[in-house]
């Protein structure tokens, strides 16, 4: 059987041959997408290219309020409309799917949002060139078959989408599944390949069995430790583990096998080091609402290993975002949430390291009524914002502690 | 021991608005039986290092209830 797609979590087994079909029978399109079922998020993605139109990704669990901050709306059946007939698919089989796909797609873009350094998260827009980019399409690639260990609405989800989606290779939910059911999924599909944060390996660790299907290991994000890097090797005996640095707004950008990450010929002079902050060239990036200069800061504070060629390792992130089990948590965007909560005087959120998810965010309180507590905090923020923003420790004080600048201090 | 261990993942768990649990028992699973998801493990392991000063997770995960005792009994 040919499997696009296998998702225990959502009853999903999905042939290339019954994609196909739902796609020549698909009638209505809407830009908006927001499902918890990935099946319905690559179907989607794949008709936006077909039909050459904008597609919106939208994380299932948005609220209310996240959604109409965003977009304005939360009810998006109004933007429903048909397909035209000239623009129909009709698709013959899986071929014609593939090669419509790598030529298609002058008016295509696909838009997320991202944590925005203000607080408001941004949407970032990439068209088809800046998400292929990455991708190696290969007769040796043909036969991978994909472990799925991301959020689907997000960069790094897509860029393993297209990856599997553009060589034609199967894809295997494990994102979001049980240890055992993880492994399960790895043994009996043979899984060749996973790419996923290093919170999600670091759940799957230790593990007394081991797993020869998979070939190639790639962790974003955080930084992987040494003690996770020798458990992945004893349960994955077979794979080769990469790093890489990638970011919503620009996607993939270097990949090394240790912590010492080297930049390819061809993008040497779209990377530029000032005051050891890597900077990348807008050339490269995405394009988004507030105008970029020509280099972008990303915020990163990088140690320089060699010139040339170009070498270096990522010492620490200047910006204030805070990396939780492979989420970015703006720290002001969760303060205006909570105050926006009565009997709420001041607040600061601040990250914690942890041992399961890389850091988590707590936060102090000065509250102005005892009718307030930590789980009546917690669940009034259940409907203002997403469940990994929430802050997990609580703490009530007199006063914020500040920084001798008067600055809120994070950390 | 076990009696504080259920009270600290009942704090866990009315904090997410999920329903308390009566009693633990070493063999019950945490993720499985319990319900907890990776955040919720998170939170965990900062409550019990809070108590105990031993981080639960610091040599990889560990699954069940049981598991935590003996962590905590051992050190």
């Amino acid at each position: 059987m040919n499997i696009f797609l296998k998702d225990i979590d959502n009853d999903r087994l999905v042939t290339w041959d019954f994609l196909i079909d739902d796609i020549n029978n698909t009638s209505i399109y809407n830009p908006y997408c927001k499902s918890a079922d990935y099946y319905n998020v690559f179907k989607q993605i794949i008709l936006s290219l077909l039909i050459d139109e904008e597609i919106i990704l939208l994380d299932s669990d948005f609220t209310e309020s996240e959604l109409i901050n965003l977009t304005g709306c939360s009810d998006y059946t109004e933007f429903n409309k048909h397909i035209e007939k000239s623009k129909a698919p009709n698709l013959s089989d899986k071929r014609e799917l593939l090669e419509k796909l790598s030529n298609s797609s002058k008016n295509w873009k696909i838009t997320m949002f991202t944590s925005g350094t203000t607080g408001i998260p941004k949407k970032v827009s990439h068209n088809f060139k800046s998400i292929a980019r990455f991708v190696k399409v290969s007769e040796r690639n043909e036969k991978s078959i994909w472990g799925f260990a991301y959020n689907p609405t997000h960069m790094a989800g897509i860029q393993v989408f297209f990856q599997a989606l553009l060589n034609g290779n199967s894809i295997i939910r494990l994102f979001g599944l049980d240890t055992k059911d993880i492994y399960t999924e790895i043994k009996n599909n043979g899984i060749t390949h996973i790419s996923a944060t290093p919170t999600f390996y670091r759940l799957l660790l230790p593990y007394n069995e081991t797993f020869p299907s998979v070939e190639r290991i790639t962790s974003g994000g955080e930084k992987f430790n040494e003690k996770t890097f020798k458990q992945l090797n004893q349960v994955f005996p077979n794979a080769k583990v990469t790093n890489v640095y990638a970011s919503t707004e620009a996607g993939t950008l270097f990949a090394s096998q240790n912590d010492i990450f080297s930049v390819r010929p061809e993008y040497e002079s779209l990377i530029n080091i000032e005051n050891n902050e890597l900077l990348i060239h807008s050339s490269l990036m995405g394009s988004t609402e507030t105008n970029i200069d020509e280099w972008y800061n990303t915020g990163d504070v990088i140690e320089i290993v060699s010139k040339k060629p170009l070498k270096f390792r990522f010492v620490n992130r200047k910006s204030e975002m805070i990396n939780v089990g492979g989420y970015k948590v703006n720290p002001l965007e969760v303060e205006e949430a909570i105050l926006t909560l009565t009997g709420i005087n001041n607040v600061r959120v601040y990250s914690k390291s942890n041992s399961v998810l890389g850091n988590i965010i707590c936060c102090e309180v000065v509250a102005n009524s005892n009718q307030i507590t930590e789980s009546s905090i917690r669940a009034l923020l259940q409907s203002k914002i997403q469940e990994f923003k929430i802050p997990r420790i609580i703490r009530f004080v007199d006063e914020l502690s500040t920084t001798r600048t008067g600055k809120l201090k994070r950390n | 021991m076990q009696e504080k261990i259920l009270e600290i993942m009942n704090t866990v768990l009315e904090n997410r608005t999920k329903e308390k649990l009566t009693s633990v028992t070493p063999e019950m699973h945490l993720r499985n039986d319990i319900g907890f998801d990776s955040l919720d493990l998170a939170e965990l392991t900062v409550r019990i290092e809070a108590e105990y000063d031993i981080d639960i997770f610091e040599d990889g995960i560990v699954n069940t209830v049981g598991e935590i005792l003996e962590k905590l009994e051992t050190k």
